[in-house]
């Protein structure tokens, strides 16, 4: 029986928005094969995405006009029958603005309805991420490194492809394979990209995720003043000063106070990892931070606020001791916990989840790979059809 | 009426930091904003404000680091900030300035040192500004330090072609495609030498990069403690505006540095000095590397072809060669010889 | 202050009696009111008060900060910033010269920033014509701003007083215009009470920003952007200081007859021979001169005409306006300024008029003038027209579908 489906593309900013576009584009397009009509969009106060920063897109299916209007939304649908996460660390919830707080990766998705999720990771280890919802809802995981596909040039692996071909396969109402394989073609004029996305279709396999399964936390979130609440003249309390840290019996270096309402890590896909024994207290990763994550520790080493840290990369830049810092994949983490605590505690303990840390699989990047190289790992991932045409890399 | 003692506004005092170690642990510029990750401007804010310290006011004209900075009803600023209109970082830091000077000047506000600093991006300092930013370094009773943070396009809007573009650069306003493979064909304008020439009473003018943190801060010290207006033109990488790995944002500033793509100047009281490492280049000390190598990085470069980098490179080259003042001021060397008919 | 001090204060010291320009009342009013920033920009008509104010601090009558900006929209600019800090600040500006500030004018009511602008009433280019048409301050009348038309230089002097007192005052915080007729009053000398600096003090408080103060002492970002989630409840809070400005005004009216001995009755409007009228005219500004000898002349020939004049455009006091305007036979509207396309083709206040009166249980016809554009003169035969066509309406009933051009060549 034909209804309307919503389908919610989140995304990391601008290195992906051709990517999310492609997804929302290829959704629509092949419903249109079939007669039904759709849109695509994209949240207006997204635009202009802030590379990394969660944004997002729909595409919306009805059988006909009228019922599509029922769905329609200027900003949001209400829930989704289909969530899509390009990058599997979006599956710890995403906070796009302040004042938005922390929204689960699912939070939209309606019972039955499925979230998919571009991974290496096994089904198990993406659903910790995932908040609990009250309700069953299924995942699907399409194996692949999350792909940034760049903004002028598109760097193209095939992952808007392999998204909209595991499509027919999780939600049947929404399309057929041959509609969306036909769609693709006309779209991309490429019989690789048809591959892939049949490959895609193949290989999804989805997995139910029950109530209460998952990560148990609760997003923190806020309540909007009203006007008669809100101080006059546009004006709001500015940041308060930060203060010297307490450990121990140690009191000194800085913390700076962080803003509350707009946290920044959920836009982070790799995070520092600090080998205390190594730093040689040259204050750089401090100093060159854009976003005032390091606290001035007592002993004056530099620990990261993972809070604030939304993952550029610029420490281990700027860092001159091999190793001292390195950046490692966010999923090998569950929590946002001080690093220079930990190895206060116990030095062994932590020079032992360090090396672990650092070893851990998957290796991750922002997606800026040497010429070639997506090729190579697209290829070696035996889901992905034989790699891209490499966009003008 | 005044006299000259009411009618001089009293400076701060900001010694020169010396090195990184003494580089000051207060953040007036804290986390909130929701710039980019490996965002050069954000840090630009962060490090402006270091230096300057808790006795400032700082207004921001529209761009990335108002839209980014202060969005949405959150703020990452400790000192007052305001927002000023796009073309406006000129009028603000004056009529800022100029209400504290009445006010102090008749005792309905404790005399003191106050730091006015406004800021603008490419547009609103080079093009749509420019006016106001010029009107306002003419006005010498005012002390303000106007800083232009240099994105090089309209990062905050989608990344459209400005004054400041550099030649070729791929915006959503200058694509590239079959018919038109060099789409913005202007040069990047020369905004720090012109204001400085243009304008002998302003007694600060620098360009700055943020990759050199401790030259970044003094510059900064210097411009807010000399008196009268200044202006400060910082040069920014924007991953998201030039598509490249935010980790590289830091690299890319140094690599504009050390290609002679982006001079390290200041004029104080008249007087040009060339410092850091474009004063080893123009010194000979050290060697221009190839524009290539910073060109290349980027995605916004991606479409050049051969001959167009040895075009930019022939460009540069002709900066530190040509000009009257190399990477300063692009007058032909002739003006010199020129003899005047016996 | 209680009563018997400010009879006291009144006796102390008289006032002045001067020849000055409506232009030039403004710039004595901002010197009695000690402003500290005063931004300046050339165009006629209005800078002939800025040519004042530099006189007077050449001859150091005056003391304030006066910067020439290089443009009107820095012009506008600096003010409000100068405001924002905390210092009491004058421009202002004519025709195409207020709409090149317009970016300016359009932030400053939310910012709620008590900024005051002589608007010198001005057609807009093209072609280029230096005689007044309200549209250059009409432009802006659904911003935020209070807006004011006045008649006289007196009354000039006196209103820029009341608009500081005003706007300044806590509850309002809003930015407000002065609009003076461009040559009329501009440019015309009067003999004008210039009234004692004690009294302005005692009736002029101290600009006190508060916790909205930009200042190191005050630590707030202004202005930081919003989105969906916020706007909504921003503009309500200007929407209630407009209407805050209504108590206000009548409070700062009280005082001022109170300190100065200078009676205006209602602030928002002025009536002449309104009592026993069968039919009014209805204008704003200069207009009332050649209106009011018209109406002595009908009055003598036994025909009960009287006129309104609007003072406050905004806030705009509907409840008593409509009130007043209902009890008449007809109501001619008379507008200095046009607004292309709209209902019957009239000008602005004409279809407030008519909006207001649509709350009203007896609605007269109303008929709309367009006249005395680009500075053209209001004579006497074309206030009498007008007349004759109202007291048409009236005996009708009925209003022109359309309307009316006055002294325009066909």
């Amino acid at each position: 029986m034909a209804r309307t489906i919503s389908v919610e593309v989140v995304y990391r900013g601008i290195f992906q928005k051709t990517l999310a576009k492609n997804i929302c584009r290829g959704i629509v397009l092949a419903a249109r094969k079939e007669g039904k009509i759709g849109i695509a969009f994209g949240r207006y106060g997204d635009s202009p995405e802030r590379n990394g920063i969660p944004a997002k897109n729909f595409a919306i299916v009805a059988p006909d006009e009228e019922t599509l209007q029922l769905s329609m939304a200027q900003y949001e649908p209400a829930e989704s029958d289909i969530t899509i996460a390009v990058d599997d660390t979006l599956c710890k919830g995403v906070e796009s603005w302040a004042w938005y707080g922390l929204q689960p990766i699912n939070e939209k998705i309606r019972e039955g309805g499925t979230l998919v999720v571009t991974s290496t990771l096994p089904a198990g280890e993406i659903v910790k991420f995932c908040h609990t919802k009250a309700h069953p809802y299924r995942l699907a995981v399409i194996p692949g490194i999350p792909s940034f596909s760049g903004l002028w040039v598109y760097k193209d692996d095939h992952t808007d492809v392999r998204i909209l071909g595991a499509l027919p396969k999780v939600c049947p109402d929404l399309v057929s394979l041959d509609a969306m394989l036909a769609a693709i073609k006309d779209e991309w004029k490429s019989d690789l990209k048809v591959t892939s996305a049949r490959r895609s279709y193949e290989q999804t396999t989805t997995r139910t995720v029950g109530p209460g399964e998952g990560n148990p936390e609760v997003p923190y979130k806020f309540d909007l003043p009203g006007w008669t609440r809100m101080r006059e003249g546009v004006t709001i309390e500015g940041m308060k000063l930060g203060e010297p840290i307490q450990f121990g019996g140690q009191v000194g270096g800085y913390r700076p106070q962080r803003n509350p309402y707009f946290k920044k890590y959920t836009t982070r896909t790799m995070r520092p990892v600090i080998d205390f024994d190594k730093c040689i207290k040259c204050t750089l990763c401090w100093l060159q931070c854009p976003d005032s994550c390091f606290d001035v520790m007592p002993d004056q080493t530099y620990d990261l606020n993972a809070e604030a840290c939304c993952g550029c990369g610029v420490c281990e830049a700027v860092c001159p001791v091999d190793g001292c810092i390195t950046m490692v994949n966010e999923s090998a983490f569950t929590d946002n916990k001080s690093q220079w605590e930990m190895w206060k505690t116990n030095k062994d303990a932590y020079r032992q989840w360090v090396a672990e840390k650092i070893g851990c699989r998957p290796e991750r990047s922002h997606g800026f790979r040497y010429k070639g190289q997506y090729e190579e790992q697209v290829a070696s991932m035996g889901a992905a059809s034989g790699g891209g045409q490499g966009g003008g890399e | 009426m005044d006299s000259p003692e009411l009618a001089t506004m009293p400076l701060p005092v900001l010694e020169p930091i010396k090195g990184v170690k003494k580089a000051p642990l207060e953040e007036y510029f804290t986390s909130g904003h929701r710039t980019c990750q490996g965002c050069e401007s954000a840090l630009v804010m962060k490090l402006m404000i270091k230096a300057a310290g808790p006795r400032t006011v700082v207004l921001g004209s529209t761009g990335c680091m108002y839209v980014a900075n202060t969005t949405y009803y959150s703020t990452p600023w400790v000192v007052p900030w305001m927002h000023t209109q796009l073309g406006s970082s000129g009028s603000a830091a004056v009529g800022t300035a100029a209400g504290y000077r009445a006010l102090m000047r008749k005792g309905k506000i404790k005399k003191e040192p106050i730091n006015v600093i406004s800021f603008c991006g490419d547009i609103g300092g080079a093009d749509m500004g420019l006016s106001a930013i010029s009107a306002a370094l003419q006005h010498v009773d005012y002390n303000h330090l106007i800083l232009l943070y240099d994105n090089e396009s309209a990062a905050n809007t989608d990344i459209q072609a400005t004054g400041s573009t550099p030649y070729g650069a791929v915006t959503t306003f200058s694509p590239t495609g079959p018919a038109k493979r060099i789409f913005h064909t202007r040069w990047k304008k020369n905004t720090a030498a012109m204001l400085a020439a243009g304008h002998p009473e302003c007694r600060y003018v620098a360009t700055v990069c943020a990759s050199y943190a401790v030259d970044f801060m003094n510059r900064v010290r210097r411009a807010l403690t000399i008196g009268g207006p200044t202006f400060i033109h910082s040069f920014d990488p924007c991953p998201k505006g030039w598509d490249y790995d935010p980790m590289l944002s830091h690299e890319l500033g140094e690599l504009a540095v050390l290609t002679g793509i982006w001079p390290l100047f200041e004029v104080e009281d008249h007087t040009l000095r060339l410092y850091g490492k474009s004063k080893a280049i123009a010194e000979g000390r050290q060697k221009r590397l190839p524009v290539r190598d910073y060109l290349l990085k980027q995605g916004r470069f991606a479409h050049f072809t051969e001959d167009d980098i040895d075009y930019f490179q022939a460009k540069i080259d002709d900066m530190w060669t040509q000009w009257l003042i190399p990477g300063v001021l692009p007058f032909a060397a002739e003006v010199l010889n020129d003899t005047p008919p016996a | 202050m209680d009563a018997e001090t400010a009879t006291a204060v009144t006796v102390a010291a008289a006032e002045q009696e001067a020849l000055i320009s409506g232009s030039e009342a403004v710039a004595v009013a901002s010197r009695l009111a000690d402003v500290d920033v005063i931004t300046a920009y050339p165009i006629r008509p209005y800078d002939t008060m800025m040519q004042y104010v530099a006189k007077q601090i050449a001859n150091g009558e005056q003391d304030a900060e006066y910067i020439v900006a290089e443009s009107e929209h820095s012009q506008f600019e600096i003010a409000k910033h100068a405001s924002a800090v905390g210092a009491r600040a004058l421009c202002g500006s004519s025709g195409v010269g207020w709409c090149y500030a317009f970016e300016a004018i359009a932030v400053t009511p939310a910012l709620r920033l008590p900024l005051l602008a002589m608007v010198g009433n001005r057609a807009l280019d093209d072609p280029g014509a230096f005689g007044t048409e309200h549209n250059d301050a009409l432009a802006a009348r659904d911003l935020g701003w209070m807006h004011v038309w006045v008649d006289t230089a007196q009354e000039a002097l006196d209103v820029t007083l009341i608009a500081y007192r005003v706007a300044e005052d806590r509850r309002v915080f809003l930015p407000c215009a002065i609009s003076t007729d461009g040559a009329f009053l501009t440019h015309s000398q009067a003999l004008v009470k210039i009234p004692p600096r004690a009294w302005v003090d005692e009736f002029l408080p101290r600009y006190d920003r508060g916790d909205l103060r930009f200042h190191p002492d005050n630590p707030i970002t202004i202005a930081p952007q919003v989105n969906e989630d916020w706007l909504m409840e921003i503009r309500r809070q200007t929407d209630q200081a407009m209407r805050n400005a209504r108590g206000v005004l009548e409070e700062a009216y009280r005082d001022f007859r109170r300190i100065f001995n200078r009676d205006y009755g209602n602030p928002f409007f002025e009536e002449y021979y309104t009592d026993d009228a069968e039919i009014v005219l209805v204008g704003m500004g200069t207009l009332s001169m050649p209106v009011k000898v018209v109406i002595r002349k009908l009055r003598a020939e036994g025909q009960r005409v009287g006129f309104v004049r609007v003072r406050w455009f905004r806030p705009f006091d509907y409840e008593r306006l409509g009130g007043l305007l209902s009890r008449f036979q007809a109501v001619g509207v008379v507008d200095r300024d046009f607004s292309m396309g709209s209902p019957y083709n009239s000008g602005v206040l004409a279809n407030e008029i008519r909006a207001t009166l649509y709350g009203q249980p007896k609605q007269p016809p109303v008929v709309s003038f367009i006249t005395g554009l680009g500075g053209r003169e209001v004579t006497i035969p074309n206030v009498r027209e007008m007349f004759e066509h109202t007291r048409k309406a009236a005996e009708t009933g009925a209003s022109p579908r359309d309307t009316l051009w006055i002294g325009v060549r066909a």
